[in-house]
């Protein structure tokens, strides 16, 4: 089996021959790769903003570790004092992770087969990156085998490289301080847009499942432009989901006899 | 204060509001999960769940819609042209690359 086959052999609960396993796991660690491209940047960044705000290194590998939601974590030291309003700051934590919920609830079906602190596990890394490429990966493997379920060790390669990387460039941010500036000054927050669009493109299944698509995004935009802090997020899903109901709706209407 | 102090430093305030933020975080992270764990799903349901990760993904990208810079208008429009026919790797290197110099030449 090649580094980049469809795993369609390895069911999330059997565990295969140590040599699939760890093939899976490298090919996790392949598919983060040019992600941690984009995040290197925003982590230097942000640690460099943590240690300007008073921070330790210890502290920032903390928050970064523990917490593991990098919207959430700008967010928090954007509205750093010291001492820190704790209640503040778990509210806005709240406002820009709500999109787990959802996120935790479109994975559910594929964590099915897992025993709790396997589970446990899998939702404590899950981010935008590695619930985003998960999902893809579970969908052309239950395209293949027709049964829902991750490729655990596929997933582990993805958030053990995320993990490892997040936590520890944001350290390295705040021990040598602002040397970026601004990555905005770059391109490097045009991979995020990249590495979305691409996997919004592998969700393509006709216009019909896409008309969600341009509700989110415009209702999303609009709400950028209009409402200060990161409203637009749940605001643009639900719009989508609205959709996705109504579509949803008109088919069932036209299946009935 | 010694280099190593300071980069070990450690206050209460500070621990409190990292603990509760990683309690509200991984709260939103199981609470999906746990709600639909056990449970069999209407064909309706499904549908609206199955457009969760692209209504997500377009949501979190749609500021950079927004901009009126024409050198990252640009970035976009080359980064979405390749994102409809290329993989992850060239599309990234390619979006990144075409914006940092549509950024530096207009």
């Amino acid at each position: 089996m090649t580094a980049t086959a469809v795993p369609d052999d390895i069911a999330p609960d059997e565990r295969g021959p140590s040599r699939s396993v760890w093939a899976e796991f490298r090919r996790g660690l392949a598919a983060m790769a040019p992600i941690l491209l984009g995040v290197a940047p925003f982590a230097l960044v942000l640690g460099s903003q943590a240690a300007m705000k008073g921070l330790s290194p210890l502290e920032v590998a903390l928050m970064c570790g523990l917490n593991f939601a990098g919207g959430s974590e700008f967010v928090a030291i954007e509205l750093w004092r010291s001492p820190p309003q704790i209640a503040l700051i778990a509210g806005m934590t709240l406002l820009v992770n709500c999109r787990h919920l959802l996120m935790g609830a479109s994975f559910a079906p594929h964590l099915r087969r897992l025993r709790p602190w396997q589970a446990a596990l899998v939702l404590f890394v899950m981010a935008d990156e590695t619930w985003a490429l998960g999902m893809d990966d579970a969908r052309r493997r239950m395209a293949a085998t027709g049964r829902p379920g991750i490729s655990l060790p596929y997933y582990a390669g993805l958030a053990v490289s995320l993990y490892v990387a997040w936590v520890a460039v944001t350290v390295l941010g705040a021990v040598v301080g602002p040397v970026l500036g601004n990555p905005h000054a770059y391109g490097f927050d045009m991979a995020f847009t990249a590495v979305f669009l691409v996997l919004i493109r592998g969700m393509w299944r006709g216009w019909r499942r896409a008309l969600p698509w341009p509700a989110s995004l415009g209702v999303a935009a609009l709400t950028h432009l209009v409402v200060p802090g990161a409203w637009y997020v749940p605001a643009g899903t639900l719009a989508g989901l609205a959709v996705a109901y109504f579509v949803a709706s008109t088919e069932t209407a036209e299946a009935a006899p | 204060m010694s280099d190593f102090a300071r980069y070990v430093a450690l206050d209460v305030p500070s621990l409190l509001a990292i603990l509760s933020m990683m309690a509200v975080t991984y709260a939103t992270r199981v609470t999906g999960y746990l709600v639909l764990r056990k449970r069999a799903l209407s064909p309706r349901a499904t549908a609206v769940l199955e457009a969760v990760p692209g209504a997500v993904l377009i949501s979190v990208i749609a500021p950079a819609f927004t901009t009126t810079n024409p050198a990252d208008l640009l970035g976009l429009a080359v980064t979405l042209a390749m994102a409809c026919r290329f993989s992850m790797l060239p599309t990234v290197i390619v979006g990144v690359a075409a914006t940092a110099l549509l950024r530096h030449l207009l």
